[in-house]
C-alpha cells in the first residue's frame, strides 16, 4: 500500500495529539510514524503522520476530518515528488572500526561515541529507504539498539 | 468573584435561562451559587441521561424559533458525567448544539483515581465537538463563550466543560476583567464557510436545468438553517420532487404535491424508486447516512450529485458529488431561488413514473390503516399515528423514541409545521423521547407536544415521569405497547426465521405507574377507542398517558435490508418460516 505523509499544524494544547491519533484509529489505520515538534510560530506544533492507503478519497477524508478539529490550523498531504521526507536514527553498533568505516563511501553518518573498540553509537539521517538500506548493509547482527525518529517532511 | 460565579455569569450572558441536571459532590458549589442567584430555571432530571436529552430537546425545538437556545445540562464528576455520555453522543450524531458542564475532582487529586473521578475529557473527546477543562479561574468565562460559539457555529454539536471543584471556588484576581461584548474566539483552526462559492453554484444550475429525472434531498441542515420555506420555493420553482431524510421531515409540509416522503431503509416506495431512477440528486444538509443509501456500491449509479453541506468533511465521505457546495443551506437556497438562470421544466414522464411508484403500496397501506387491527385484533401502530395526525391536523410537535413506532411516526404523521418532528437519528437511542419531549415543551410552551414511545424505550427512561410530575409539564405521552422490542422483532421475522431472541418484554402496569406520578392514564385496546382517547388527551390541560395495546406482528414496510441495495426493497411481508410467539 502506498505510504502517505500528512502534515498538520496545530495548537500546542494538551489532548490534541490524542484527538488526532484517535481519529486515525477510528478510521481503522495504523500510524506508521508520527513526529511532533515546535513550528516557527509560538504555540503552534508541527505534526507529520505517515500511514498506508491507496485510495485517494479515503486520504482526502482523513484530511478533511483532521481539518475539522478546531485546534488544527492547517493540514495537507505531502508526496515524495514535491517534498523531502527524512528521518534520523541513532544506532548502537557492535562492530570493529574497519567494518564501520567501510560504509563511509556509501553513507554519511556521524560517530557520536566510542563506548569501546567494538561498540559505537552512530547517528544517520536520510530517507526511510536510505536508513533501511544502511541497517541492512551494516547487518542486523551488528546492531545492539536502534532509535528512529519517524518521518518528518518539508515541501520543496 | 469566584469560578462558579463567573461560570454562571457567562451562561447568563449567553442567554441561558434553563439548566437541566443532577447535582453531586464535584458540582455542588455551582448548584449552591445557582440557588443563591435564582436567575436560572433549574430542571432536575431523575437521571443525568434525561438531563442531556432535555437539553437536546430545548436546542432542537428552539432552532426554528425567534429565540434559539442552547440546551445546557449539568452533572457531577465520575458517574454523573458518565451518565451524560449517551445524550452527548446522540447530540453529536444529530448535530444538535448543546453545552454540558460537569464537575471534576479538585486539580490536586486529578489522575489519582480519586473518589468519583473519571477522565471526562478522554471519554467525551470522540463524541463531542469540543472539550474544555479550565484549570485557572480566569479561563472560565472565555471557555464558556468559546464553547457556545463552537456549539452553534457551522454544523451544530455538543461541547463539554469539565471544571475541577477547586477552580469553581477560587477567587479571581481583583484586576480580572472579561469583556463579553469584545469576545472573539481564539480558534485559528475553526473554519466556517457560510456563503456558497459562485463556480459550483453555476455548475449546479447547469446540472439542474439539464436534468430530466431530478430529486431534491431535504436533510436536517434545512431545518437547522431554517430554510424549509426556501426549499419549498426552490422545489416549486424548478418543479422537482423532494425526498426527506429522517431528520429532514417537517422542513416543509409532507402533503405538498412535490413531497415524496421519507427516503431510505423505511422510506416510501416513491422516494426510493425515484432515487434509483434519478439522473440528478440535489442534496441539502444531509450526510448520506447508510440508512439513506443502503449498499453504497449500488447507490445512485446513474445520477449526478449536487451536495450542499456546511461541514466539508461530510462532502465525499460516503457519496462522491459531481458538484460540492460547502456552505450554509439557507444562504445557498437563497441564491438559487433568485437565480434567473434556474429554469423549471414540466418533466411529465418523470412525474408519471413517480405517480406510478406512489401507487405501488398506497392501496395496501390504506386498507391496513382502515382495518386498524392485526389478525389477533390488537391495534396497528400505523392506524394510531394516522388518527393522531388527523385529529391534530399534523400541526403538533411529535417527539418519538427509537424503534418501529418511530418509523410509523415518521411515515404516517402528516407534518405541516416547520421543525415539528424530533427523534434520535444517528445514534438511535432508545429512551430519548420522554426527556427530549420535556425540553421541546420548554422551548415551545404554546404548542402541544406528544411523546411517542414503545414499551421498551419508555422503560429506559420512564423515571423522568418524576420530572414531569414535579415541573407540571403538559405532555401527551403515548405508549405503543406490543410486548416486544418491535423493530428488532421485525428483523427477526424477516431475517432470523422468526426466532424472537431477547425481544419479548413484560411491562409493568403502566396505569399504576402513571398513577404513582399523579398522571391520568387511559388504556386503549379497541379501534373505536383510539380517537376518543386522543381527543381526551388533546382536551386535558396537563400531562396524560395513553397506552395502546398493539399488534406485535405488525411490520413497517417498505424496508431495504441493512447493507442491501434499493433493488432489494421489501414491499410485501414474506411469510415467516417459523413462528414462536
Amino acid at each position: 500500500m502506498k505510504r502517505r505523509a500528512i502534515l498538520a499544524f496545530m495548537l500546542d494544547r494538551p489532548g490534541v495529539l490524542q484527538k488526532v491519533s484517535m481519529l486515525i484509529r477510528k478510521k481503522m489505520y495504523n500510524v506508521d510514524t508520527l513526529t511532533v515538534c515546535n513550528s516557527r510560530k509560538k504555540g503552534i506544533s508541527r505534526m507529520t503522520i505517515t500511514l498506508r492507503e491507496d485510495d485517494e478519497e479515503k486520504v482526502q477524508q482523513i484530511l478533511s476530518q483532521l481539518e475539522k478539529f478546531t485546534e488544527v490550523v492547517s493540514v495537507k498531504e505531502l508526496d515524495t515528488d514535491h517534498s523531502y521526507w527524512r528521518e534520523a536514527a541513532i544506532i548502537k553498533v557492535e562492530a570493529d572500526d574497519e567494518h564501520l568505516e567501510s560504509f563511509r563511501k556509501d553513507y554519511t553518518f556521524e560517530i557520536l561515541d566510542h563506548k569501546s573498540n567494538e561498540i559505537h553509537i552512530i547517528q544517520i539521517a536520510g530517507s526511510t529507504r536510505r536508513i533501511d538500506a544502511f541497517v541492512k548493509d551494516l547487518g542486523e547482527e551488528h546492531i545492539i539498539e536502534i532509535a528512529r525518529t519517524g518521518v518528518t517532511a518539508l515541501e520543496k | 468573584m469566584t469560578g462558579k460565579e463567573l461560570l454562571l455569569r457567562a451562561l447568563a450572558d449567553r442567554g441561558v435561562q434553563t439548566i437541566f441536571g443532577y447535582t453531586g459532590g464535584a458540582i455542588m458549589p455551582v448548584f449552591d451559587q445557582m440557588d443563591k442567584l435564582g436567575h436560572f430555571k433549574f430542571i432536575m432530571s431523575r437521571h443525568e441521561q434525561g438531563a442531556a436529552f432535555m437539553a437536546q430537546g430545548l436546542s432542537r425545538a428552539s432552532l426554528s424559533t425567534a429565540n434559539p437556545q442552547v440546551g445546557v445540562c449539568m452533572a457531577t464528576s465520575g458517574p454523573g458525567a458518565m451518565n451524560l455520555v449517551t445524550g452527548i453522543a446522540d447530540a453529536y450524531m444529530d448535530s444538535v448544539p448543546m453545552v454540558a458542564v460537569t464537575g471534576q475532582v479538585a486539580t490536586g487529586v486529578i489522575a489519582t483515581d480519586a473518589f468519583q473521578e473519571s477522565d471526562v475529557i478522554g471519554v467525551m473527546m470522540p463524541i463531542c465537538k469540543q472539550t474544555y477543562m479550565p484549570l485557572f479561574v480566569e479561563e472560565i468565562e472565555q471557555t464558556v463563550h468559546e464553547a457556545f460559539y463552537v456549539a452553534t457555529t457551522g454544523r451544530g454539536g455538543p461541547v463539554v466543560l469539565d471544571i475541577p471543584k477547586d477552580v469553581q471556588n477560587v477567587q479571581v484576581d481583583k484586576d480580572y476583567h472579561f469583556d463579553t461584548a469584545a469576545f472573539r474566539p481564539a480558534l485559528p483552526g475553526f473554519y466556517y464557510h457560510p456563503t456558497p462559492a459562485r463556480e459550483p453554484l453555476q455548475k449546479a444550475v447547469e446540472l439542474i436545468n439539464r436534468s430530466e429525472r431530478p430529486v431534491i434531498f431535504c436533510g436536517h441542515g434545512v431545518i437547522s438553517s431554517n430554510a424549509g420555506k426556501l426549499l419549498q420555493q426552490f422545489a416549486e420553482k424548478v418543479n422537482i420532487p423532494v425526498a426527506f431524510t429522517l431528520h429532514g421531515l417537517s422542513a416543509m409540509p409532507l402533503d405538498h404535491p412535490l413531497s415524496l416522503g421519507m427516503m431510505g431503509m423505511h422510506g416510501t416506495v416513491e422516494a426510493n424508486r425515484a432515487i434509483m431512477e434519478a439522473d440528478l440528486l440535489i442534496s441539502f444538509g444531509m450526510r448520506f447516512d447508510d440508512r439513506v443509501t443502503g449498499k453504497l456500491s449500488e447507490y445512485a449509479q446513474n445520477a449526478d450529485v449536487i451536495h450542499v453541506e456546511i461541514d466539508p468533511s461530510e462532502i465525499g465521505k460516503n457519496v462522491q458529488p459531481t458538484v460540492a457546495i460547502n456552505a450554509d443551506v439557507y444562504r445557498t437556497l437563497h441564491v438559487l431561488v433568485s437565480d434567473p438562470m434556474l429554469a423549471g421544466k414540466p418533466r411529465r414522464r418523470w412525474r408519471q413514473r413517480i405517480a406510478e411508484a406512489r401507487e405501488v403500496m398506497a392501496a395496501d397501506l390504506r386498507r391496513e390503516i382502515d382495518k386498524g387491527v392485526g389478525d389477533d385484533g390488537a391495534l396497528l401502530m400505523k392506524t394510531i399515528i394516522d388518527r393522531l395526525s388527523k385529529l391534530t391536523g399534523g400541526r403538533d410537535l411529535i417527539v418519538s423514541d427509537v424503534g418501529q413506532h418511530q418509523m410509523m411516526a415518521a411515515r404516517f404523521y402528516n407534518y405541516q409545521t416547520p421543525n415539528s418532528w424530533f427523534a434520535s437519528g444517528g445514534a438511535g437511542t432508545m429512551g430519548c423521547s420522554l426527556p427530549m419531549a420535556i425540553g421541546v415543551k420548554l422551548a415551545r410552551p404554546e404548542e402541544r407536544v406528544w411523546s411517542i414511545n414503545g414499551d421498551g424505550g419508555f422503560q429506559m427512561n420512564m423515571q423522568e415521569l418524576g420530572t414531569i410530575m414535579e415541573q407540571g409539564t403538559d405532555l401527551k405521552i403515548m405508549i405503543l405497547n406490543n410486548g416486544y422490542l418491535g423493530m428488532v422483532r421485525q428483523w427477526q421475522t424477516l431475517f432470523f426465521d422468526g426466532r424472537y431472541a431477547g425481544t419479548p418484554m413484560q411491562s409493568p402496569d403502566f396505569g399504576q405507574v402513571a398513577s404513582a406520578y399523579g398522571i391520568p392514564y387511559r388504556k386503549v385496546t379497541e379501534l373505536a377507542e383510539i380517537e376518543p382517547a386522543i381527543q381526551e388527551a388533546i382536551d386535558h390541560p396537563g400531562a396524560i398517558m395513553l397506552e395502546f395495546v398493539c399488534d406485535p406482528s405488525e411490520v413497517i414496510l417498505p424496508m431495504i435490508p441493512a447493507g442491501g441495495g434499493f433493488d432489494d426493497m421489501i414491499i410485501k411481508r414474506p411469510k415467516a418460516k417459523k413462528k414462536k410467539d
